[in-house]
């Protein structure tokens, strides 16, 4: 298990794939752990790609700074981990706080990366946002990491995928729960609490960038997308159908095929981001239809735009 | 080597021996906590923040009393030893960068405090087919859950605006109790065939 140092902490990252290939960096959310993006692994090496993941400091099998976990830091892991990638393009991709740190990597060192997928993102607490977090961090201080998990789950993943798994919850939860302490994740939401708006940066943001967001997102919805995409010059939004928050645990074949077919895009030139609005396919390999003319995007009814 | 405790009997229950050196070596961390906060805890509260010493020095007593009963004991002739050197960790050591004699006791006792209840995770051992029903096992559970709330209290004192200004000797001193907290909870466990990831 291979490692880089930061300070005196190790990040441990996983890396695979030929050297000369372009690379995709995939970025965990709260509560995850490397090993999550293993069908991501397979499918982005099958397509041709190279492909780093890593443990947040605080997370999984890095370090977990006792006390203060700060979001600097992860950028600095994370920029440790391009650093190892060689000359190639890179696209960076990442996923709820993961991908709040790929949006922030990409406003610093924007110019060593390729192409950016933010995917279940935001730039800013909305008030909803700041309270479901100062609650999950409630659950968590009450009812420890297991509890945490209790109020994740059905939060960020779709009836359908929780149904067959309702008898086995616990063995769903356990690698989580096991690989994750209450002071490490506590430190991280923590983070959160000198959090400045990334809103007003956002614009310095000039490499490709696929804004992806589930339709049923509970957690991070649509306006908080929205942001994104209005600020990213050179930025489309694709929504995710029948999708939740967590919707890279739940539909890895569709959210992987987006990816490459993104960073084909981009190499080929093809890309033109236009600010656009997408629906996703509801399979993978299938086409993306761009969101009706004249209806709200921001409407979860279809309700038309009104022209500002 | 294995990561959990194990292999259980067929009734689902951890080794005696395991059961002994994992509950002997937690007897001893939550007791010295116990005494330490029983020194700190004034006769008579005079401020409202010393309720929570009082909460402290009861949830670790009732720790100690509850392995005492749920542990199934066996006599093991290195335990005297390893007691000892557990005995010596839990006293206090200076610590570089805060003069004030009180404040610095106050950051003793909240670090090795935040180790224990943050870095020994004991319910995290048990293998997913122990027998929920055993005392032993139920007792693991109810001290790692016990534990992070207890932890509660070393984390907003040793984030708090009183120690601001010793930050860094603060954020060293923990660094270095975590790291002697998991060496000593390691080579326990290394002791009865269980492999922890090394992390210090």
């Amino acid at each position: 298990m291979p490692f880089l140092s930061h300070g005196s902490y190790r990040i441990r990252y996983e890396l695979d794939g030929p050297a000369d290939a372009p690379a995709f960096v995939l970025v965990n959310g709260l509560t995850q752990y490397s090993e999550l993006w293993a069908a991501y692994r397979e499918a982005l090496l099958a397509r041709g790609f190279r492909v780093a993941t890593f443990d947040l400091l605080g997370q999984g099998a890095s370090d977990k700074p006792t006390l203060f976990i700060s979001q600097d830091d992860q950028v600095t892991a994370l920029h440790l981990l391009i650093g190892e990638l060689g000359d190639g393009p890179i696209f960076l991709s990442g996923i709820s706080f993961g991908g709040l740190i790929a949006l922030r990597y990409a406003i610093e060192h924007g110019e060593h990366i390729a192409g950016l997928v933010p995917m279940s993102c935001f730039a800013e607490l909305s008030p909803q946002l700041l309270l479901i977090g100062n609650a999950l961090r409630t659950g968590l201080i009450l009812g420890g990491t297991g509890y945490l998990q209790d109020l994740l789950l059905p939060m960020n993943l779709s009836d359908q995928w929780l149904k067959p798994l309702l008898d086995k919850l616990d063995s769903v939860k356990r690698q989580g729960w096991l690989v994750n302490d209450v002071y490490a994740l506590q430190n991280l939401m923590e983070s959160f609490l000198d959090f400045q708006p990334l809103t007003p940066r956002l614009s310095a943001i000039s490499v490709p960038t696929m804004i992806l967001n589930g339709e049923f997102d509970f957690l991070t919805p649509r306006h908080l997308h929205e942001t994104l995409r209005v600020e990213i010059p050179n930025s489309a939004l694709v929504i995710i159908p029948k999708a939740y928050h967590a919707f890279t645990l739940e539909k890895g074949a569709l959210t992987a095929d987006l990816l490459a077919r993104f960073a084909d895009d981009v190499l080929a030139g093809r890309w033109q981001g236009n600010q656009a609005v997408w629906v996703a396919p509801d399979e993978p390999g299938g086409e993306l239809a761009p969101f009706p003319a004249g209806y709200d995007h921001l409407r979860a009814i279809p309700v038309r735009r009104t022209q500002p | 080597m294995s990561g959990f405790l194990g292999p259980l009997d067929p009734g689902g229950r951890v080794p005696p021996r395991q059961q002994t050196l994992v509950a002997a070596f937690l007897i001893s961390a939550h007791g010295a906590l116990a005494r330490q906060f029983a020194f700190t805890l004034p006769l008579k509260l005079d401020a409202a923040w010393q309720t929570e010493l009082n909460a402290q020095f009861y949830r670790e007593t009732e720790i100690v009393s509850l392995l005492m009963r749920a542990t199934s004991w066996v006599p093991d002739i290195a335990l005297a030893q390893m007691v000892a050197s557990w005995e010596t960790a839990w006293l206090p050591t200076p610590i570089e960068g805060i003069a004030d004699r009180p404040l610095a006791q106050a950051v003793h006792l909240a670090t090795l405090a935040h180790a224990v209840h943050a870095g020994i995770r004991p319910a995290a051992l048990l293998p997913v087919d122990s027998n929920a029903q055993d005392p032993f096992v139920m007792a693991l559970r109810r001290i790692e859950f016990e534990s992070g709330r207890l932890l509660q209290a070393q984390i907003l004192f040793l984030k708090g605006a009183e120690l601001a200004p010793y930050r860094d000797a603060v954020s060293a001193t923990l660094e270095k109790r975590h790291t002697g907290v998991r060496k000593l909870w390691r080579e326990t466990l290394e002791s009865i065939g269980i492999d922890l990831p090394r992390s210090e």
